[in-house]
């Protein structure tokens, strides 16, 4: 009852806020970007109404609340998009658009109500080719009692349509959800793919491989067009089929720019998403692992668009993550650790995550993902995207659809409330009554808008744009209602009436519509790709209609070009690989484009060289890092990420005496560590006995120094990787050395047993006589005490040892000048401490504070680089990078507490994240309380410590524990002015994920170096999902960045930990040595 | 006139006094106690606590409460100096106490600090204070401050139980290369709960191994050996008495003993969860249902819930010792693997390593206590599952209880044949040895 009583107060609450927003928008007259059109006003009294009995509700069909569909398009060919409405329970309804936003409801003298029990999407496509558009609408049968079949409405060209599916064999009796017309196989008639869904509710996750078993009910389905008929070849073309394909997502689009239409299918749950590109010989290879490092999970609607101006289209992917913080700790979350570990590693599923996705395309390699930075992610209980230039100042902006009746993920449902209500009656009937749907919050949101911000950057401007009214939309489609040359929006919802956003946008920037006459059989002219030049910009659009979910757009494609007046050219692809290009062409019109003088369009391979190329035999490095199973989250639940995954350490120096250079590489727990000397042509694996004996380390950084001329070698090993096992002393640093060609293992000088990180030698030479020859020894943590600080130390001549106590989480150091005044002074930078710099002083090294601001990150590696090319050196800083859950500001550092807070002899740290001014813990309450069960007593539900704050939830507690804070996440550089140096971040193609290495060499042989950056990062639970798509960067100035897929190099859903350049017969090639991965040689081309 | 008024005054005042201060007997009985343990179990049923956590929430409360009884009653002999690191509780010396209601005073407080959902045990408890109060608030105050006090001194020893050390310890580590161990089961693939349950102090036993089973059949998917044919048995029972679904004799015994404070049920993107009560909970209705029958008094009550919940707490341990010892891996993980893909248990698989079973275990040592408490051939009607929609059934004995629970296991197709018939035996001895070791009720 108690929950009862917050639901009504919530439903209030939402109430009076909507009252209120009337109440502003109706005195203040504050014009948004669009209105809303009222039904009273347009005459579209269209809703979407859900009837819930005892034997039909959530319960007994799992999609029952996914909504109908929506189409738009001018069936009457008066030059005005008329709109198409599907009802899941009761009658469809088809609107024609009679002008200045009225509409006349045609729906009974139409004949396209429908006869099916349920309905769902609608798509609108001239099946015939006659140039008049039909409707093609989609239904569930065969569960729940549901009847009749796909339906598709043939146009009779009067206003009225004529049901003739089964003529077409298109009456399908499947568990449809939405479908997409495209010619695959280019022969100049319209395909079709059909998506459908499973509704199987076995709880287990059973083996990816079903799917290749066809289920006619859930299998999507492509059908080839065949003149008068579709035959089904999903088999022969490579469609999955299985039981377990909850499809409710389709894109088609040119993926991969050959010419030929790839479609992009989402579904729901565990089953992955299929990324089909087209063969070009009638079948598809299902790639998703090869373009794709992880997906959204719960995959509902998704769009393409590009998003960045290089003519490559870009996908956006919809799932269910909240923004709020009440409803994010109130509902379901992500997967345990070893819960996804075992999804992906023993069922054979892909990595999924729960959060929307924003792939950005790269030619020919694996997409970016940048959701998180781009500030996309969370829009709650997502539907529909639609991208669009709304605003029309050139930049793709994004619409999304949200909202769903009853939360049935709420966590206090699913623990407390849902039990004696629907115990009872499951006992009894095997139903759920009204009464328990009725202690289910609602989800009932308003829906997103985001602003195209370029660099990657989209900004949430729901208030400015749209109504803030909260509804459950779902279906949506865009256009042009009233021809004024902005997009309209239009959404289906559920139990009120459809959502009509008018745009206000065409007075105020320059647009240009096109439409096309193009072939017999498809005179809408489906994937015809365009590019809009301006000012050396240029806008890529390819028309497709089925987009964001259930429902199908205008067929049309739409430019924004802001305060431009005119444009250089259009140019045109026509789905049969001709083009033309139009110039001269006026803005602010609906230009119809037919093919006239066509050349044919070549789509090519990129055939150009890149600058890196991978060896073939690795030059014999046959070196593969493998991490034992050991995991730190089920040690120290609640750390912000992994401590054992550092390594592996690498030394690269001559260790045999031939004046080559060798490679020494760590092994991970319970795995040895290598030497492969350099023999002609390449490396040969040493034999050597006595590391074998010594795998019991985890070696995860190293160092190599010879001594006494080059008579002898030594690798200072430090070793980390957080276990204790078989005792400490595994964490003790060692020397390897080698005597008349035998090598040995022997404890280091330093016998502490700390997590060592970074081991670093001023120079390579050791001189025991003459001068001092520092090694500096960087400690991360106390093993399993993730936030305790451990000393640091600097082994020299004179003093011998110097002790640094307070650095912090040291992970990388360098020797360098920074003052410049000759001598070589020590930088130390960490996780959760800013970068440290050190002068020698009277033999002592002593503290000096050059940075201007306070600037702590989680530092991953360091590199002197001459960024702006003033002559001193600047030096350049991985960081986690902006791609992330993680939040920090100089206002607003991000926090973690460490202190032993549930008073049990062990520590624990919590880490805590601003929002709207105050911090609030970033995990739920399942995972602190795990750890704290103090936490349990104080909150017995989810609803008390949902939107909680960290004071609110440890109190005092939180005096006694130590603060950690951060002030920056960015990667970025250090000017230096001086001697002096400001912080300055790194563009945001460099912060998508964790940068680990760096290595500076002249990659393109112009007598200047350029610095090549490498990351990527895994040991994070899955609420953090898996830094995996950046794929390296050459940064040759501040401004002069590449992508690494530009260049030939494949750094994706790999993570690395050094890049090396070695020199096999004085040739250089870059060695890149990852984590738990094989290590990899590029040859370095010019 | 005057003078008559005053005297009337006069005479009515002491009734006034009197009647604002009642001096009423407070009379506890034996139905006191069961009410407010079956507070305690409604609370864990909301709650949500695993069977070995929640054997510990039965434990304690009952102990302080006995300890009181026996501070008073020459009849019953402290467990001081019997379970490990009990000291002595406070004496009091004042004779307003109440000792059964500073027994109930003291069970309630220490239940309150051990469920989650406080406020629900307060709001049981202040009820039951107005009552005591308006019956004789000087009994009332003198009782309560004593049972408050055992309480804390309790509470003390309680924590020294490595029960809060144990939450921060590794979780179990998931090793899918080894064929035969343990892995999380649908529909949840939890983590394995409780992987350090073996750290917890026992009461009697003098070891969490002490009563180490035999191991079971050795791993093997090989169709001859022994692994397998108990591993086939199971598909094979299920496969038979789900065909014979309601009807199945095997499937009624299945269900009534699931005992599964946590069945999560997933329907697409809705999730609820069926609570029912756990296996100890089960066993303290039992014993409830014992005391009940014998009319037992309010001291034989505490006494016999007391022995009942010391033999399921070292039972619990006794088991998760072998369960995280031998690490074995649950019938529906191998035969979704191996036999069948679309199998499903009757029960649904609790997140944890199948050897021994632990309604077994436990079922063996409640039985083999109340069995000398009660003795033999004690025949009694089961309703303990009636709130949870399930039917009475009647059994001859403790020990055949415990014997239908332990194979109900195997109909449920959640545990192979070895864990019920040794998991019984490995809490026949626990039960013996708690009956052995604890002298509490002098004859």
């Amino acid at each position: 009852m108690k929950n009862l009583g917050y639901l009504q107060s919530t439903t209030k609450y939402c109430f009076i806020i909507g009252f209120v927003l009337l109440l502003g928008s109706c005195q203040k007259k504050e014009q948004t970007l669009f209105e809303l059109l009222p039904p009273i006003k347009s005459g579209v009294t269209f809703q979407n109404n859900l009837t819930e009995t005892d034997s039909l509700n959530i319960l007994d069909y799992l999609y029952f609340y996914n909504g109908g569909g929506v189409a738009m398009g001018d069936i009457n060919n008066d030059g005005l998009p008329d709109l198409y409405f599907s009802s899941n329970q009761e009658k469809n309804k088809l609107y024609l658009n009679k002008g200045n936003l009225t509409f006349e409801d045609i729906s009974k003298t139409a004949t396209i109500e429908g006869n099916s029990s349920w309905n769902t999407g609608s798509i609108m496509v001239d099946v015939n080719g006659d140039g008049w558009l039909d409707i093609y609408v989609l239904a569930v049968v065969g569960i729940n009692g549901f009847e009749g079949h796909n339906e598709l409405f043939i146009n009779n060209k009067d206003n009225t349509f004529s049901e003739k599916s089964k003529a077409y064999g298109l009456d399908f009796k499947c568990y449809g959800t939405s479908a997409a017309f495209l010619d695959f196989d280019l022969d100049g008639d319209m395909d079709l793919y059909i998506l459908n869904h499973a509704v199987h509710t076995e709880e287990s996750f059973g083996r990816a491989q079903i799917r290749n078993i066809r289920n006619e009910k859930t299998g999507d389905k492509l059908l080839r067009n065949d003149g008068n008929s579709f035959t089904d070849i999903s088999e022969e073309a490579g469609i999955f089929g299985g039981i377990n394909g909850y499809g409710l997502g389709i894109s088609v689009a040119d993926f991969n720019q050959d010419g030929y239409p790839d479609i992009y299918v989402g579904n729901d749950f565990h089953e992955d998403d299929y990324f089909y590109l087209n063969n070009g010989n009638g079948t598809f290879t299902e790639s998703l692992r090869n373009y794709f490092g992880h997906t959204s999970r719960f995959s509902m609607g998704n769009d393409v668009a590009d998003i960045n101006h290089d003519g490559w289209p870009d996908l956006i992917t919809l799932d269910m993550l909240p923004e709020d913080d009440g409803v994010i700790k109130s509902s379901e979350g992500d997967d345990m650790y070893q819960t996804l570990k075992m999804r992906t590693e023993q069922y054979g599923y892909h990595y999924q995550y729960t959060r929307n996705m924003l792939f950005v395309s790269q030619p020919e390699a694996p997409y970016l993902e940048t959701a998180l930075q781009s500030g996309v992610a969370a829009t709650d209980w997502s539907w529909s995207a639609l991208f669009g230039d709304y605003n029309q100042d050139g930049k793709q902006d994004l619409f999304i659809s949200n909202g769903i009746p009853k939360r049935p993920n709420n966590l206090d449902f699913i623990k407390y409330v849902s039990n004696e209500e629907i115990q009872n009656k499951i006992n009894t009937s095997r139903l759920v009554d009204q009464k328990a749907l009725e202690l289910m919050p609602s989800g009932k949101v308003s829906n997103y808008f985001f602003k195209g911000e370029g660099s990657l950057q989209f900004k949430d401007v729901s208030k400015n744009w749209g109504s803030g009214l909260p509804s459950i939309s779902g279906a949506s489609a865009v256009g042009d209602l009233d021809n004024d040359g902005d997009l309209d929006i239009v959404t289906n919802n559920i139990n009120e009436p459809a959502s009509i956003y008018i745009n206000s946008t065409h007075e105020k920037a320059s647009y240009i519509k096109l439409q096309f006459q193009y072939k017999d059989k498809n005179p809408q002219g489906f994937g015809t790709k365009v590019i809009a030049y301006h000012k050396g910009i240029l806008q890529y659009k390819e028309l497709y209609t089925a987009r964001g979910f259930q429902a199908s757009s205008q067929p049309i494609i739409h430019f924004g070009f802001g305060a431009e007046k005119t444009i250089d050219s259009l140019k045109v692809i026509w789905p049969d690989q001709t083009q033309q290009t139009l110039k001269n062409v006026s803005l602010n019109q609906l230009l119809t484009i037919t093919p006239e003088n066509t050349i044919p369009y070549a789509y090519q391979r990129n055939k150009s060289k890149k600058r890196f190329k991978k060896v073939e035999d690795n030059l014999g490095i046959n070196y593969t890092h493998k991490e034992d199973n050991h995991t730190d989250f089920n040690y120290q639940k609640l750390i912000p990420y992994e401590v054992s995954d550092r390594g592996p350490g690498v030394a690269i120096g001559d260790m045999n005496r031939d004046g080559k250079e060798d490679i020494f590489l760590g092994g991970a727990k319970n795995q040895k560590s290598v030497i492969y000397s350099q023999i002609v042509g390449g490396f040969q694996l040493r034999d050597t006995p006595n590391l074998a004996k010594d795998s019991i380390h985890e070696e995860v950084t190293a160092c190599y120094l010879t001594l006494d001329g080059n008579s002898q070698f030594i690798n200072l090993v430090g070793n980390g990787g957080n276990q204790i096992s078989p005792n400490i002393k595994v964490l003790q640093n060692k020397l390897i050395t080698e005597t008349n060609d035998t090598i040995f293992v022997e404890p280091s000088l330093d016998s502490t047993y700390y997590n060592t990180s970074i081991i670093k030698a001023m120079h390579l030479e050791m001189d025991p006589i003459n001068t001092i020859n520092p090694i500096f020894i960087g400690n991360y943590t106390a093993p399993m005490d993730f936030g305790k600080i451990v000393p640091s130390y600097i082994f020299g001549n004179n003093p011998k040892l110097q002790e640094l106590n307070n650095l912090g989480m040291v992970t990388d150091a360098l020797w360098d000048d920074f003052n410049g005044d000759g001598q070589t002074d020590l930088i130390v930078i960490g996780e959760w401490m800013q970068p440290r710099f050190y002068e020698l002083k009277n033999h002592t090294w002593i503290e000096s504070f050059p940075l201007k601001e306070k600037l702590n990150g989680l530092w991953q590696t360091i590199i002197p680089f001459d960024i702006d090319r003033d002559g001193d050196n600047d030096y350049l800083l991985g960081n986690w990078g902006l791609n992330s859950k993680f939040k920090a500001s100089s206002t607003f550092p991000m926090r973690m507490y460490y202190a032993d807070f549930d008073e049990n002899g062990s520590t624990e740290t919590v880490l805590a994240i601003e929002k709207n001014g105050k911090y609030y813990p970033l995990l739920g309450l399942d995972e602190l309380a795990g750890q704290m069960v103090f936490l349990r007593k104080k909150f017995t539900n989810y609803r008390e410590f949902a939107g909680k704050t960290m004071e609110e939830i440890f109190g005092e507690k939180l005096q006694k524990a130590t603060l950690f804070e951060l002030q920056t996440l960015a990667s970025g550089f250090l000017r230096n002015n001086q001697g002096k140096f400001t912080f300055e971040a790194f563009p945001n193609i460099l912060q998508i994920s964790p940068i680990k290495a760096f290595v500076a060499f002249d990659f393109n042989d112009d007598g200047k170096k350029e610095v090549l950056a490498g990351g990527n990062y895994f040991g994070v639970i899955p609420f953090h999902g898996r830094f995996d798509s950046f794929p390296g960067a050459l940064i040759s100035s501040e401004n002069e960045i590449t992508l690494g897929s530009n260049l030939g190099l494949d750094f994706t859903q790999k993570s690395i930990r050094h890049l090396k350049i070695i020199r096999l017969d004085h040739k250089p090639y870059l060695l890149v040595i990852y984590n738990n991965e094989k290590a990899e040689v590029y040859e370095i081309t010019h | 006139m005057k003078s008559h008024i005053k005297l009337l005054i006069v005479l009515l005042l002491p009734l006034f006094i009197l009647s604002c201060k009642k001096n009423d007997p407070i009379e506890i009985v034996s139905k006191d106690y069961q009410n407010a343990v079956d507070k305690v179990t409604d609370i864990m049923v909301h709650d949500i606590f695993s069977p070995p956590v929640a054997s510990r929430i039965y434990a304690y409360p009952n102990i302080t409460a006995y300890e009181i009884i026996a501070q008073n009653n020459p009849s019953y002999l402290s467990l001081t100096g019997q379970i490990k690191h009990l000291t002595p509780i406070p004496k009091t010396n004042n004779p307003n106490v109440n000792f059964p209601l500073a027994a109930l005073i003291a069970h309630i407080d220490v239940s309150k600090s051990v469920i989650f959902s406080e406020e629900l045990m307060e709001h049981y408890r202040d009820s039951l204070y107005r009552i005591w109060q308006n019956k004789n608030e000087d009994v009332f105050m003198a009782s309560k401050e004593y049972g408050l006090q055992v309480s804390e001194h309790i509470k003390n020893w309680m924590d020294g139980d490595n029960y809060k050390q144990t939450r921060t310890m590794p979780k179990f580590t998931v090793i899918t290369e080894d064929p035969s161990r343990w892995q999380p089961t649908p529909p949840s693939y939890m983590d394995g709960i409780e992987p350090h349950w073996n750290k917890i102090r026992p009461f009697v036993l003098d070891s969490a191994s002490q009563f180490k089973p035999i191991p079971p059949p050795a791993f093997s998917l090989e169709k001859e050996s022994d692994f397998y044919k108990e591993l086939d048995e199971v598909y094979t029972i299920s496969e038979r008495i789900t065909k014979e679904g309601d009807a199945s004799e095997e499937v009624k015994i299945a269900r009534f003993w699931d005992c599964n404070p946590y069945v999560s049920v997933t329907r697409g993107h809705l999730m609820f969860a069926t609570k029912k009560i756990t296996p100890g909970a089960h066993w303290m209705g039992i014993a409830e249902i014992a005391c009940k029958n014998t009319e037992s008094s309010f001291e034989d009550t505490v006494y016999a819930y007391t022995k009942t919940s010391i033999a399921l707490f070292d039972g619990f341990i006794s088991c998760w010792d072998e369960k995280y010892r031998s690490n074995l891996i649950r019938p529906e993980t191998l035969i979704n693997q191996h036999i069948d893909e679309n199998w499903k248990p009757i029960l649904q698989t609790p997140p944890f390593p199948e050897y021994s079973s632990g309604h077994s275990v436990v079922s063996g040592a409640s039985a083999t206590v109340l069995t000398e408490i009660f003795g033999d051939n004690f025949k009694f009607l089961d309703d303990t599952e009636l709130p949870y929609g399930l039917p009475v059934r009647s059994f001859s004995s403790f020990n055949a209880a415990a014997q239908e629970a332990a194979i109900s296991r195997m109909y449920g197709g959640i545990h192979y044949r070895a864990a019920v018939e040794n998991g019984i035996n490995q809490g026949i001895q626990v039960g013996n040895l708690v009956n052995e070791r604890l002298k509490m009720k002098v004859d």
